[in-house]
């Protein structure tokens, strides 16, 4: 049953990428589809509809601060590389992820990468995250702030 | 509207070519791999990233893909980061003039 | 309004030559790299490059086959990166 909810909007993906919308092209997708989840065989996960649109704006949230984050890294570094005397003080900071699942880790590795020049490059079993930063002396405080409201917005779109 | 459009689709062309060629740049000019990780990130995130806004306003035959492509290359842009990333500290490539180093003091208080 | 439709398609054919460039540049750096990884940093940056020379051919011809042809390129990039990436890190595949 959830597998069945899983399939309509992969073939909603499919017709779209394929923009042909005749019988027989939806009759090739939905093999295609079937066949992609009898491969992979997804997780049956319980899902709360009462908390939906509150995860859904959690999630708009996200992607919001998500984009400012990449539009300031993007300027970051590209006055650091602009600058004739290249002012950078790397180094190397550890900061805990402070999640449970591994999605959650996962997707907090992901978004420190996006945030302003750091680099996820080692984490070893506890979730610590080893991430190399372009201006290691005054990152620390700020990465720890923005990480605390991120896992917040996680927290709330994944319970 | 048309020429709105427009407008947006020549200011996304002008800014995604410029990033491109900071990040080229940065791949030129910066010391050691783990800073140039940063300046190739982001000519995959930043150029062709507006170089397909671009495409999506400009030519409104292919938005499907165009948006397709764009989530594609936002999750997989910093996975392949790591994965160099990880590869470079897994053999060891020095790095150049690092003032805090928190994974050296672990695997030396682990050892 | 026509003129800005031709300042558009100048400034297509001016980014298309900015990026041959910046492939060429890349390649050398491929070609003469300090280490691996650099090599490996290389290759990844002239995929992307690629990716958006597709991507403005398909602004200039007005064609979306090649935005197709991009979304297969980007996804046999990643899945090659990935995997370069764990061969020089662990010396073997899987």
């Amino acid at each position: 049953m959830y597998n069945l909810l899983l399939l309509v909007p992969l073939l909603l993906v499919y017709l779209e990428l394929s923009s042909n919308f005749e019988l027989s092209n939806l009759i090739v997708g939905l093999l295609i589809v079937t066949g992609i989840l009898l491969l992979v065989r997804p997780r049956r996960r319980l899902m709360a509809w009462r908390r939906l649109p509150s995860a859904f704006i959690a999630l708009m949230k996200y992607v919001v601060i998500l984009a400012y984050d990449l539009i300031i890294s993007g300027i970051q570094v590209a006055r650091i590389v602009l600058d004739p005397a290249l002012p950078i003080k790397q180094g190397i900071v550890a900061i805990p992820s402070e999640s449970e699942s591994e999605l959650g880790t996962a997707l907090s590795a992901h978004a420190i990468t996006l945030t302003p020049g750091e680099l996820v490059i080692e984490m070893d079993e506890q979730g610590v995250m080893y991430t190399n930063c372009l201006d290691a002396t005054k990152s620390e405080k700020y990465v720890a702030e923005a990480q605390k409201m991120r896992m917040d917005l996680l927290e709330k779109i994944f319970s | 509207m048309e020429t709105i459009f427009q407008l947006i689709a020549i200011l996304a062309l002008v800014v995604g070519t410029l990033f491109s060629v900071v990040g080229v740049v940065g791949f030129i000019r910066l010391p050691d791999v783990y800073t140039r990780l940063h300046a190739t990130g982001k000519v995959g995130v930043f150029g062709v990233v507006l170089l397909l806004v671009a495409a999506v306003v400009g030519q409104p035959l292919g938005w499907g893909r165009g948006l397709v492509l764009i989530s594609f290359l936002m999750i997989t842009g910093p996975a392949t980061a790591h994965a160099i990333g990880s590869a470079a500290h897994r053999i060891g490539l020095p790095r150049q003039g690092a003032d805090r180093d928190d994974l050296l003091c672990a695997s030396k208080s682990k050892s | 309004m026509v003129t800005l439709e031709i300042i558009f398609i100048y400034i297509l054919y001016i980014s298309l030559l900015i990026h041959i460039v910046l492939m060429s540049v890349a390649f050398y750096r491929v070609w003469r790299g300090e280490n691996v990884i650099d090599r490996l940093l290389g290759l990844d940056l002239l995929s992307t490059l690629t990716l958006a020379v597709l991507v403005l051919l398909s602004l200039i011809s007005q064609q979306v086959i090649y935005v197709d042809v991009s979304l297969g390129l980007a996804a046999l990039g990643f899945v090659g990166m990935v995997a370069l990436a764990k061969y020089v890190a662990d010396e073997q595949m899987f």
